[in-house]
């Protein structure tokens, strides 16, 4: 069983450090861009600024053009109307979505690494630790496939099949 | 098994919110692309995610997200330059910027969120 102990540990983990500090600064960055595009700038926001109750939550969420979500046309597009008018044209379609996979990348890399350092400073138990740290990795990696494959597929109309596996 | 004692100092403080900050961050980074994948699967599910999202639970949510976000991405740009240029000296100044800019950035950000909640 591999020891994780300070100066036993057959792998340096520098560039992991190191990693986190670059990856910390980008998301500054992704996460500026990401909210301004989805939350504040009127003709590209998906996300509007309204309450709903949970009473009217079913008619709002059902899409009708009346929904209360509290955009600017006053709700004549639907949340998903919105993100399509984004992804219309196939060359902001493609930025955005590489822009998207490289936030989930960064995204999961660096929280899933501080997610180790964190179990590395409580767990003890080496076989413990390494069955957590694997497990974060997974979770990881299973968050990544389904984010960048629903990020690619999104607005394709590629039919139910080409979802059907999603969870 | 020795344990490791803390000790509640300013720097302490500062870590501890570093660290609940980013636990909290994954956790809903977990939620975002597990609900996101909505989007793919078409526009009844996405709609209705979204318009989940606007619950007032949610808004009061928006607002804790935004606060644990704007703290860590600010004292996290403060290790960066303790640790990268060396600016140790001036780290003590630093987190009271970073820490003054998060509540700015939560001020002014999470107006909108609880407006919404309350008229």
């Amino acid at each position: 069983m591999k020891n994780y102990q300070y100066g036993q540990s057959s792998k340096s983990n520098a560039f992991n450090w190191f990693f986190h500090r670059i990856s910390g600064t980008l998301l500054i960055f992704f996460l500026v861009t990401h909210f301004w595009v989805q939350h504040y700038n009127s003709s590209t926001q998906s996300v509007g600024h309204k309450a709903v109750n949970s009473s009217e939550l079913e008619k709002v969420s059902q899409g009708t053009k009346e929904n209360t979500l509290g955009y600017p046309e006053g709700g004549k597009l639907t949340p998903y109307d919105r993100v399509m008018q984004r992804l219309k044209s196939p060359d902001y379609a493609i930025l955005w979505k590489a822009f998207n996979i490289l936030f989930l990348v960064f995204a999961l890399h660096h929280g899933f690494y501080g997610l180790t350092n964190i179990i590395s400073d409580y767990v003890k138990n080496g076989t413990a630790r390494a069955i957590a740290v694997t497990a974060c990795w997974l979770l990881a990696g299973t968050l990544f496939v389904v984010g960048a494959y629903s990020t690619i597929v999104a607005g394709l109309d590629l039919g139910s099949k080409a979802t059907a596996w999603l969870p | 098994m020795e344990r490791v004692k803390y000790k509640l100092s300013p720097h302490m403080i500062a870590w501890l919110f570093h660290r609940l900050s980013g636990i909290a961050i994954v956790l809903y980074l977990i939620l975002h692309v597990w609900g996101l994948k909505a989007l793919a699967q078409g526009p009844e599910q996405f709609n209705h995610l979204i318009a989940k999202y606007h619950l007032p639970a949610f808004k009061i949510g928006e607002i804790l997200l935004l606060a644990a976000c704007a703290y860590h991405a600010f004292n996290g740009f403060r290790i960066v330059l303790v640790d990268l240029l060396g600016w140790s000296n001036k780290q003590k100044k630093m987190w009271f910027v970073a820490a003054g800019l998060a509540l700015l950035i939560v001020i002014v950000g999470g107006y909108p969120s609880l407006m919404a909640v309350l008229g």
